[in-house]
């Protein structure tokens, strides 16, 4: 469970950019996408591990994108990465089923961190699902 | 669908001992709870940082602004809410309640977190003609004064228009620009300098880029209009920032907005949006950041004021700003626009005039001055170079500096207090008055008549003379600052040595310890600064930079007005502690407000009936509430389902030993069946360390040891508490260690003492913490207390963060590497052993004094391979 896939969505292109390439040189599978309607049609071909959020975006907004992201893939993880502090969304953003919600700015390594936990959880699961239907078998 | 369902209820199948299930299952299932598990501690330990950070910041000894206050109290209900959350998956059902706790707590804190949504009512643009002091909330403290000047004084003052604070709402607000700035902001380093430079930039830039509602637009133009009717047509204008909020906490210093000289109608907008833009200069945003002042309760507003032409123009002070039992009135002045008596980048005239004297005494310095500013004939403002005739030239005579002086006394008198004024001298030698504020003055603590020249020091002097605009000494090394980007490294603690004292060096004060500038004012924002940070400051200083820079240390007396080469100790006393900028501020007390929900602990014993959803009064509560009760949690589940593979196997270290462990998820090398479990095949990183600490030493203090040596110790001691192995018990009554590789929850009761330690020790340094909790004894009070004392001590010593509650000691580490927290665990670990009973010689000082010189010598040796 070493290498695992990650999208990151935000609308500011350069602080995108950056991210991803960290994350890829981290030995993340991580693709940038700059809106949560291309998130979701991007998911919809490729199945991701962790998805990072950003909430205040042009068009559909975050959390409204996490509650989509659940719905139609319940197991995806999703973080939210946020420069606005505010209590409610992040509430909200958990209650929807958010693994967490952090804020910028956020050490590289902190939320290397934060996706490694986020994946733990998405494979136990997993391994959970695997061996149950396997003993339905 | 049915998959999920399954999976839910293999998650919950905890709570009830219904169907066996098979050991696979368990399995998993146990895996899930741990991760739970794991995770519900990083919540609890980020959410425990968050606490101490925002008790760290309530000391009010460190800058911070309203977006640290939100995203910290963000961060820690985020943290506390998944706390609740993972508490609810792990046994759902008896902690639901502690949801509605949770919102109930938040609601408290919501008021102090969400801006101040301004209720204001007005016009978007008012005339000068139509403002008093009343109307300070609308048009900004400044032209509110100025207003009051024009309209109850009868000065003369400029014609003149203001665009209102609500027109800087009403633009901040349209197209959600204010709710892009708070982003931009939040998402900053703001203990960077390079990075609030860059963001100051970016804030900027995208005001300036915004367009104005088409309604304030307008506005703005027809009160152009008006005035040009009023003064003539196209009428040049100076705008003038004028900000709400900036006398908040007492802070008098403005001038660090901007203000546009020699504007028309064409670039008015412009103008505006730029003023408003810089809000977020750098040393606008350091400013409020180090005086805790509210961005949100700054609104900038901004004054249009017909342009006067000056001949000659600077600032009055009713009284002398570093000299405060000195009655006299001083005028510092310089040929045409004022402008380089408020920047501080020219040579003045002072004019210092007696009070209540008729005639008065006046006493002039008068400067070279080596050039000027004047308007344009079509916009903006020049610079002049002066012939040498031209600069000797007084700037006023003494009939003008007369009447100057007269009305500074009189403003004084109307306001109560000592006044700084802008005047401006008009071509047809009329005066003109721009402004009038409070001055800032040195207390009369603070200017103590000048120290006598040290003679010893004597050889060590490098300069004399210049201004004291700021008293003091201070000493540290020489940074030459000549432009933005050596600003940029300037180090904590240098001294500021510059050419001229501008204000864009404002933002350095806070680190510097003490400033040289060769050009200057004590008029200047610079020396208004320097005063409000109570940094020495000199200026005036000549030839300082050619002859500083090559040098190291300095010691800068700015009271006797002297430079010494080195530290001069009998100078430099101790440095005069910097006021607590942030006292009183807006933003402390936000955060204070808010803390009152958050940081404080009720919930302190976990045996007390009190200790339930329902009494969990801030989110410390709920924390401590829920950590307790997860641990519990965890255990029990080994229990409930006669799991053996996962519930506690005694310890056998040769012998069984009183210590039971319960193996989480890779805390051993391999699995074990049966009862016992070896101490070399316990892999936990943490555990191992403790153990160590624990067995290193044996016991040989008091009391006597029977000869049996540590082992029949640890029995007895165990023994004592009147278990039995075997018997089913509460997890809380016996030795117990909860590990995993990186994880290890120890309680224990030894003697009559009462211990936990919880750790997480693995490569995340950043997720490292070991806490631990001490209590109880057999002694009386004092006794106990004092063991509590004196373990704390110890702690202190090694790092710990301690606090002390009644008879129990908490101490807590954070984010230190593994190496460093695995020897603090074998100190602990030797603690938990070797306080045992130490309450009973606790009230001998001799015994305790030896007692702890030889716990010294055993520490070294626990931690001595480390440090190879």
């Amino acid at each position: 469970m070493d290498s695992f896939k990650a999208l990151f969505v935000d609308d500011e292109v350069e602080f995108l950019d950056t991210l991803v390439k960290r994350m890829k040189r981290r030995n993340i599978q991580a693709t940038g996408v700059g809106s949560a309607e291309e998130a979701l049609s991007f998911i919809e071909t490729n199945p991701v591990d962790v998805v990072v959020l950003d909430v205040k975006m042009p068009g559909m907004d975050g959390i409204e994108a996490l509650r989509e992201i659940k719905r139609r893939h319940p197991l995806t993880e999703v973080i939210m990465l946020t420069g606005h502090a505010n209590v409610e969304v992040a509430i909200q953003g958990m209650e929807l089923g958010a693994f967490d919600y952090l804020m910028k700015p956020m050490d590289i390594d902190e939320l290397i961190y934060k996706l490694q936990d986020a994946y733990k959880k998405k494979y136990v699961h997993e391994d959970k699902i695997r061996r149950m239907t396997r003993g339905d078998k | 669908m049915g998959l999920i369902h399954k999976l839910r209820k293999a998650i919950s199948a905890g709570r009830k001992k219904a169907a066996p299930v098979d050991a696979e299952e368990l399995r998993i299932a146990f895996r899930a709870r741990y991760h739970q598990f794991k995770l519900l501690l990083n919540a609890n330990n980020r959410a425990l940082e968050i606490m101490a950070e925002m008790e760290e910041a309530l000391k009010g000894t460190w800058p911070f602004g309203m977006h640290f206050v939100r995203a910290r109290c963000t961060a820690v209900a985020a943290s506390v809410f998944q706390i609740v959350k993972h508490i609810n998956e792990l046994a759902p059902g008896p902690y639901e309640a502690l949801y509605e706790r949770f919102k109930e707590i938040q609601k408290k804190i919501n008021p102090y977190l969400s801006s101040a949504r301004h209720t204001l009512e007005g016009p978007l643009v008012i005339s000068l003609d139509k403002v008093d002091r009343n109307l300070a909330d609308l048009v900004g403290g400044k032209m509110a004064n100025l207003g009051e000047m024009k309209n109850r004084l009868f000065l003369n003052v400029p014609e003149g228009f203001i665009i209102t604070a609500q027109a800087y709402f009403r633009f901040m607000e349209a197209g959600g620009l204010q709710s892009e700035v708070d982003r931009m902001i939040q998402a900053t380093d703001a203990s960077r300098l390079d990075e609030l430079f860059a963001l100051s930039a970016a804030l900027q830039q995208l005001i300036i880029r915004s367009p104005l509602p088409e309604e304030l637009e307008q506005a703005i133009e027809e009160h152009y209009s008006i005035l040009e009717k009023n003064v003539k047509a196209n009428v040049a204008v100076a705008m003038r920032s004028s900000a709400l909020g900036e006398d908040a906490a007492g802070a008098s210093f403005a001038g660090q907005y901007r203000s546009i000289l020699n504007v028309r109608r064409e670039t008015l907008f412009q103008a505006y949006r730029e003023i408003v833009a810089s809000k977020y200069g750098l040393t606008a945003m350091s400013y409020r950041l180090n005086r805790g002042i509210r961005d949100e309760d700054v609104a900038m507003c901004v004054g249009c004021l017909a342009m006067v032409d000056a001949q000659a123009g600077g600032v009055v002070y009713s009284r002398n700003p570093v000299r405060p039992g000195d009655d006299a009135i001083v005028i510092n002045s310089v040929l045409g626009l004022p402008k380089s008596v408020v920047d501080g980048s020219s040579a003045v005239d002072v004019f210092t005039v007696s009070r209540g004297k008729d005639p008065p005494e006046i006493e002039k310095e008068i400067a070279i001055k080596v050039n000027k500013f004047l308007c344009y004939p079509d916009e903006g403002i020049c610079r002049i170079e002066l012939t040498e005739e031209e600069g000797e030239k007084p700037s006023l005579t003494d009939e003008q500096a007369t009447e100057i002086a007269l009305i500074a006394g009189r403003l004084e008198e109307y306001y109560g207090t000592a006044q700084d004024v802008e005047w401006a001298l008009d071509n047809e030698g009329a005066i003109v008055f721009l402004q009038s504020r409070p001055l800032q003055q040195r207390s009369d603590e603070e200017a103590k008549a000048p120290p006598e020249i040290d003679r010893d020091a004597k050889d060590s002097a490098l300069i004399t003379g210049g201004i004291t605009a700021s008293g003091g000494t201070g000493v540290g090394t020489v940074f030459v600052v000549r432009k933005d980007m050596d600003a940029l490294s300037f180090p904590e603690g240098g001294v500021l040595v510059t050419e001229q004292s501008l204000p864009r060096w404002a933002p350095l004060l806070s680190r510097a310890a003490a400033v040289v500038t060769e050009q200057g004012s004590l008029a200047g924002h610079l020396g208004n600064v320097a005063r409000e940070f109570g940094v020495p400051a000199l200026f005036g200083v000549k030839g300082a930079v050619e002859n500083l820079k090559d040098l190291k240390e300095i010691t800068v007396d700015a009271d006797s007005r002297v430079i010494y080469r080195g530290r001069i100790d009998s100078i430099a006393k101790a440095p005069a502690k910097k006021k607590g900028l942030m006292e009183g501020s807006p933003v402390l007390e936000t955060l204070k407000g808010a803390s009152r929900h958050i940081i404080p602990l009720n919930l302190l014993d976990p045996d007390s009936p009190n200790f339930v959803p329902s009494r969990c009064m801030t989110f410390h509560d709920i924390t401590r509430f829920c950590h307790e009760k997860s641990v519990h949690e965890m255990f029990e589940f080994g229990k409930r389902h006669h799991f053996p593979e996962r519930s506690s196997k005694q310890l056998l270290c040769d012998v069984p030993m009183q210590w039971w462990i319960l193996n989480l998820d890779d805390g051993y090398r391999e699995e074990v069946e049966g009862r016992y479990v070896r101490i070399d095949n316990i892999v936990s990183i943490p555990m191992r360390a403790i153990w160590e600490g624990i067995s290193a030493f044996p016991w040989e203090g008091p009391p006597p040891v029977d000869g049996k040596g540590l082992m029949s110790i640890m029995f007895e001691a165990t023994a004592n508490t009147s278990l039995v192995p075997g018997v089913r018990s509460s997890y809380g009554n016996r030795n117990y260690f909860m590990i995993s590789k990186n994880y290890c929850s120890l309680t224990s009761r030894l003697g009559f003492h009462f211990s936990t330690i919880e750790t997480l020790v693995s490569e995340r340094s950043s997720e490292n913490y070991i806490s631990f909790v001490f209590k109880g004894g057999a002694a009386d009070y004092e006794r106990r207390l004092k063991r509590v004392l004196f373990v704390g001590d110890i702690l202190e010593e090694f790092g710990f963060r301690i606090s002390v509650k009644e008879d129990t000691l908490m101490a807590r580490m954070e984010d230190r590497d593994l190496e460093y927290m695995t020897g603090r665990l074998k100190v602990l670990g030797y603690l938990t052993i070797h306080t045992r009973q130490l309450d009973m010689i606790m009230l001998r000082s001799k015994s305790v004094d030896q007692y702890r010189a030889k716990m010294n010598d055993h520490f070294k040796k626990l931690l001595a391979p480390l440090k190879q």
